[in-house]
């Protein structure tokens, strides 16, 4: 008597999951035609530029912790390792030296120009700095299940707008190679948000930080950059090439605590 | 005029800074500067970083491989640079920071070619001295 009625609810359910993946059309692409002309508001800002991190007090490059920081215990145990090498004049773990992303917090504040070119459906960042490219959607796609994301050194930023302030977060991060500052790694569980406002006549740029990762550390972190707009350079092309280490004592150095 | 001269010196310093490095620099002593004669044998014009090898007599009848890393070569060219600059073969003097290590090579403070003129990577404009280490990102 049981058989009939499991075939039912197996038919009902699978026309409840018709429905549903009928309801939701694919994601269309940040630059498809069709969603690039999809009715929106205006946006309160246009950040397409060329940015330049620096200048002024409390700005700079570095996302240090805050005074009080408390690490895990495992990311305690790099933190430590750091500053012993410090101590003993040593490089700890420069993997960007050795060619690995910088990623997102630092690739934001690296001494290039980062140019910005914003589309109804997303800001597109590509810095400088060996060409990394950041893209934050803008188009009201959610993030990717978690399960299904292409981890990176940049994650997956999606914005949205709250009032004069661009709301963007960021998950899907790596668990390796990946550093906020020195001694201090990222993982797979980093969550940034950053709060982002053009002022001074919408010549700077300041983004407001919250950090959080919690197998690194407990809470979260805030912290204020600033860029300016700089009109007269174009970013080009930058690649860490091996031929070219080879030459370069800072990456070579015996130094280097790996 | 002077506020004019000061904003104009915070504006070169600003833009000195970029490019200055995109790593750690720890690994170079900048308390100390170490000036050697020798030979180009490659001046590479690249981004991130230039660099210059060169041969110094090693005292020994023979020579010994010293690589000198310097800024990009935007930063360079706003300090008067050409990739044409340095060719192989050409005699220089260059001023450089060491590498804490000991090893033959450093970082950038200045060359002297052989007709006598000296470059560092900082713009004529800028008013701090060549050798003042800037501020580098890790």
């Amino acid at each position: 008597m049981r058989h009939p009625f499991l075939i039912a609810a197996a038919l009902l359910s699978g026309a409840a999951l018709f429905a549903q993946t009928a309801a939701e059309p694919p994601q269309l692409g940040a630059l498809a035609r069709a969603n690039l002309t999809k009715p929106r508001p205006k946006p309160p800002f246009d950040l397409t530029g060329t940015w330049m991190h620096g200048g002024g007090p409390n700005n700079g490059f570095r996302f240090s912790p805050p005074p009080g920081f408390k690490l895990t215990p495992a990311a305690q145990v790099q933190y430590d390792a750091a500053q012993k090498a410090a101590k003993a004049g040593k490089v700890y773990h420069d993997d960007i030296g050795q060619c690995w992303p910088a990623g997102l917090p630092v690739i934001m504040t690296r001494v290039w120009p980062i140019a910005m070119v914003q589309a109804p459906t997303a800001v597109f960042m590509i810095s400088g700095f060996m060409n990394s490219t950041r893209i934050i959607y803008l188009d009201g796609r959610k993030h990717t299940d978690p399960d299904l994301v292409v981890r990176s050194f940049n994650g997956e930023s999606i914005g949205h707008w709250e009032g004069d302030t661009l709301v963007v977060d960021t998950t899907g991060f790596v668990d390796d190679h990946h550093w906020i500052d020195t001694g201090i790694p990222a993982t797979d569980a980093l969550h940034i948000v950053e709060r982002m406002r053009l002022i001074d006549n919408g010549n700077t740029l300041e983004i407001a930080y919250t950090l959080a990762d919690p197998k690194s550390w407990e809470g979260e972190w805030k912290m204020t950059k600033r860029w300016h707009r700089v009109e007269d350079t174009d970013i080009t092309e930058a690649s860490c090439l091996p031929d070219l280490n080879e030459h370069m004592p800072s990456t070579h150095s015996s130094v280097n605590v790996r | 005029m002077t506020k004019f001269f000061a904003c104009f010196v915070f504006l070169a310093a600003l833009v000195a800074i970029p490019a200055s490095a995109h790593h750690s620099m720890a690994g170079f002593d900048r308390t100390k500067t170490v000036t050697l004669s020798g030979t180009v044998k490659q001046f590479k014009w690249a981004n991130p970083h230039s660099w210059i090898e060169m041969e110094v007599p090693d005292g020994k009848g023979g020579v010994m491989p010293w690589n000198v890393e310097m800024t990009s070569p935007a930063v360079l060219i706003r300090a008067g640079w050409k990739s044409s600059l340095l060719k192989p073969g050409d005699k220089v003097s260059v001023a450089f920071h060491p590498q804490v290590s000991g090893e033959p090579g450093g970082i950038f403070v200045s060359v002297t070619t052989a007709e006598g003129r000296t470059l560092t990577d900082k713009p004529a404009s800028s008013a701090a001295p060549s050798d003042a280490p800037p501020a580098q990102p890790k």
